[in-house]
């Protein structure tokens, strides 16, 4: 598409950045322990946390590690496992 | 073909901007722009005009509510003064550089201080570098007809440009004219309906307006503003052409030529002074004087090969600014015209005046001795010292 | 549907990946905020860390799946009024709210904020107070706790923190008689998302929502902590959830025990220098204000 360069608009696309790679820890979920409140879910900043087929389940693709939802996790279900361990 | 009735600047503005139609109006009152807000309020309460009016607290609230209509797709009006222009800067530099048409109109004012509310172009001279079209008009017929005209212009798809319609603070605004208003069917004729199509805040198309940009883009979306600009001269004159045609009433687009033609002396003057310029040019020709004036309408962008061509073949010529530019020691409309005659490779006597500063009196006598002293004056005269028109 | 249910289900209208700190609240609130109002909504955002994270664009993008305009730091309440009018005139109800910094809220953006409220627009104007410019670095605002250490209230060998208390901007709003009004903390997420729902809701006038949003970055405390640090400022009736619908004062969250303000003080670097006295004089703020509420919710 040709743009006008009349007025600065953002109309092509979503900006986004890579905030996976900025993780040092990753949270792992503990379903033995986990009882599907959903709290992760509510407090997750950067929507990473979805329920699927009545489990609640983390997906890291942009997923920044902060912690909030293993620190909010009132089972402690959620560890923050340092990346590249398992 | 309408009525004529006696009315100020003011209402003629108010007016204008009524026949014109604009979704969103938005102003706060000033010395000597207050009844503009005054009589559109008065026609809104009346059922006559179907504007929704915002009553803001300021006039920098003033643009920013119609750059928010704007950019929902609506044409907006608004208009100001001195100080509320000065306020209002910020979001002035923004409504034209998101390049929204609209339409403002400005009672001329000297800026404070020293504590003045009369009358000047200091205001709208000081922004002139804003991304803006600004032309300045010389009466009220003209305030009214212009305000029309600036939406053709400011809407035009080539254009994109919001305009100021530049008419002295009190000389214009608070005096009393005979001022054809055309019918509304005319104007429905001459100015359809504003359909914004280059960018919109409309959830059925989301957008980003105005993202952040860096400075490879910025550089692309400035070039386009000025091309834009340089394309006004010519849409403002065709203009100029079909609104003549319709209503009667031609201004020659972005310069009027007064007498100019066999001239060899020329007045150089911008807004209502120019119908004292226009008597002094005639009192003179009844002495033998080749004098003319040429009327600068259209400040912003600079029609510099206009005034060229008219000035190229003069022997002398004076510009009487009632504005000054810190840092020359003269005004900026002079600083303009003899940067236009350089570009093109003229080299002609000139004459800086300044006059008219916070509502001072620019008199038939001053005008006279201004031509007296272009009189004396021979081509091949070099920079001469700003005449200062004082009591 | 309840709240989980619905954050879950509602599509996430804000990019997916933001530039917002670690653990930042706000980004949250964000999100969760566009997921009830929904995409019938025109976003504003001035100047501040949501549009410095991305979240109006970049280039030709956007960061938001709903229309959205980076306002002036200081006229966000006018764009508003300006948009709303426009389709107001059209016949078209469309959901038009900012997501304004403190800054942009308390300080420079207050008069057009004070008058599009006076005014009665109907626009819904969102603060999420982070007690600071912290887009740029920390900066103090008129929002800032007294004792906060900022970088331009810096501690010294003289200096001690910002020197004046916290200007209270949701009961100065409220004096403006919003149509609603509300504070929300990301931490009471349940009654977070029914005051965004209310909001929504009101076709009669003026909205005002004020949000607090710890900063991990600038106050000086672990990313995972924010929500816990929300938490204690409404334990410590620091920040009092509250609503006003037209008219109608109601505490939403009861605080029957409140904690002292110096479990909040013991969270964080920002307040770290702060003398058992400087604490005392915020409690006394702290306990003043909320009588004033108690009064006003009689």
């Amino acid at each position: 598409m040709a743009r006008d360069f009349i007025t600065p608009k953002g109309d092509e696309g979503i900006y986004h950045i890579d905030t996976a790679s900025w993780r040092t820890y990753k949270p792992v979920m503990n379903k033995d322990i986990c009882i599907e409140c959903g709290i992760c879910l509510t407090y997750c900043p950067v929507n990473s946390i979805h329920k699927q087929n009545d489990q609640y389940i983390i997906d890291l693709s942009f997923c920044k590690g902060c912690g909030i939802c293993a620190n909010e996790c009132p089972k402690k279900a959620i560890d923050m496992v340092l990346e590249g361990e398992k | 073909m309408g009525k004529t009735i006696a009315i100020t600047g003011n209402t003629a503005a108010a007016l204008g901007a009524a026949l014109s139609r604009p979704k969103v109006i938005a102003a706060y009152p000033i010395t000597p722009q207050s009844s503009v807000v005054e009589y559109a309020a008065s026609m809104i309460a009346d059922g006559k005009l179907q504007s929704s009016m915002v009553q803001v607290e300021s006039e920098h609230s003033a643009m920013s509510v119609v750059q928010g209509a704007a950019m929902a797709g609506a044409r907006t009006f608004t208009a100001t003064s001195a100080q509320g222009l000065a306020l209002m800067y910020e979001p002035y530099f923004r409504m034209s550089t998101l390049r929204l048409p609209m339409v403002m109109a400005v009672a001329g004012r000297e800026m404070t201080a020293p504590e003045t509310i009369w009358s000047g172009h200091q205001d709208t001279i000081s922004v002139r570098d804003a991304g803006w079209i600004q032309i300045y008009v010389e009466n009220n017929q003209e305030t009214l007809d212009m305000i029309i005209q600036g939406y053709k212009l400011a809407e035009h798809k080539d254009i994109l440009i919001p305009v100021n319609v530049c008419y002295d603070g009190f000389y214009i605004s608070h005096l009393y004219e005979g001022v054809n208003i055309p019918e509304q069917s005319e104007v429905d004729a001459f100015l359809p309906p504003y359909k914004q199509e280059h960018v919109i805040l409309d959830p059925e198309k989301p957008m980003a307006v105005d993202p952040m940009t860096p400075g490879n883009l910025v550089m692309k979306y400035r070039k386009s503003h000025l091309d834009a600009m340089q394309r006004a001269f010519d849409v403002l004159d065709k203009i100029d052409q079909e609104f003549g045609d319709k209503f009667g009433r031609y201004y020659g687009g972005t310069v009027e030529k007064y007498k100019c033609d066999d001239a060899d002396i020329v007045l150089v003057a911008m807004g209502a002074m120019s119908g004292t310029a226009k008597a002094a040019v005639d009192e003179k020709r009844a002495q033998g004087v080749k004098a003319g004036l040429l009327k600068i309408r259209m400040m912003r962008p600079f029609p510099n090969r206009q005034v060229a061509e008219v000035l190229a073949d003069k022997k002398a010529y004076a510009v009487i600014d009632k504005n000054v530019v810190f840092g020359w020691p003269n005004g900026a409309v002079y600083m303009e015209t003899k940067a236009a005659l350089n570009q093109l490779g003229y080299r002609v006597a000139s004459l800086p005046v300044v006059g008219g500063l916070g509502g001072a009196d620019i008199s038939l006598d001053h005008m006279i001795n201004v031509i007296e002293k272009l009189e004396k004056m021979n081509k091949g005269d070099k920079e001469q010292e700003c005449y200062w028109l004082e009591d | 549907m309840n709240y989980i249910e619905l954050l879950d289900k509602q599509p996430d209208l804000v990019t997916p990946g933001t530039s917002a700190c670690q653990g930042c609240p706000a980004e949250l609130s964000l999100r969760s905020t566009l997921k009830v109002l929904g995409e019938n909504t025109i976003m504003c955002i001035p100047p501040g860390c949501m549009a410095g994270a991305g979240c109006v664009g970049w280039n030709f993008d956007s960061g938001l799946k709903v229309p959205v305009h980076i306002t002036l730091l200081d006229n966000t309440a006018a764009v508003l009024t300006g948009i709303k009018k426009s389709y107001e005139a059209d016949g078209r109800d469309v959901t038009v709210a900012s997501f304004a910094g403190d800054g942009a809220t308390s300080d420079c953006g207050f008069q057009s904020l004070s008058a599009a409220a006076e005014r009665g627009e109907n626009v819904i104007y969102i603060c999420y107070d982070n007690e600071g410019y912290m887009n740029t670095g920390f900066q103090r605002s008129g929002s800032t706790t007294k004792g906060s250490m900022t970088t331009t209230t810096p501690v010294g060998e003289v200096g001690k923190g910002k020197e004046q208390q916290k200007k209270d901007l949701p009961l100065i709003m409220a004096m403006h008689n919003p149509a609603y009004l509300a504070t929300l903390s990301p931490s009471h997420m349940s009654d977070f998302v029914k005051k965004v729902e209310k909001a929504k809701s009101i076709k009669d006038g003026f909205v005002y929502l004020h949000i607090f949003s710890p900063c991990p970055t600038g106050w000086g405390f672990d990313g995972a902590k924010s929500i816990e640090v929300a938490r204690k400022a409404v334990e410590t009736n620091l920040f009092p959830l509250y609503e006003i619908d037209h008219g109608e004062y109601k505490f939403t969250v009861q605080n029957k025990n409140p904690k002292p303000v110096s479990e909040l003080f013991g969270m964080m670097k920002k307040f770290r220098h702060v003398s058992e006295q400087g604490i005392q004089e915020v409690q006394n703020y702290v306990d003043k204000k909320y009588k004033i509420l108690q009064s006003l919710v009689g």
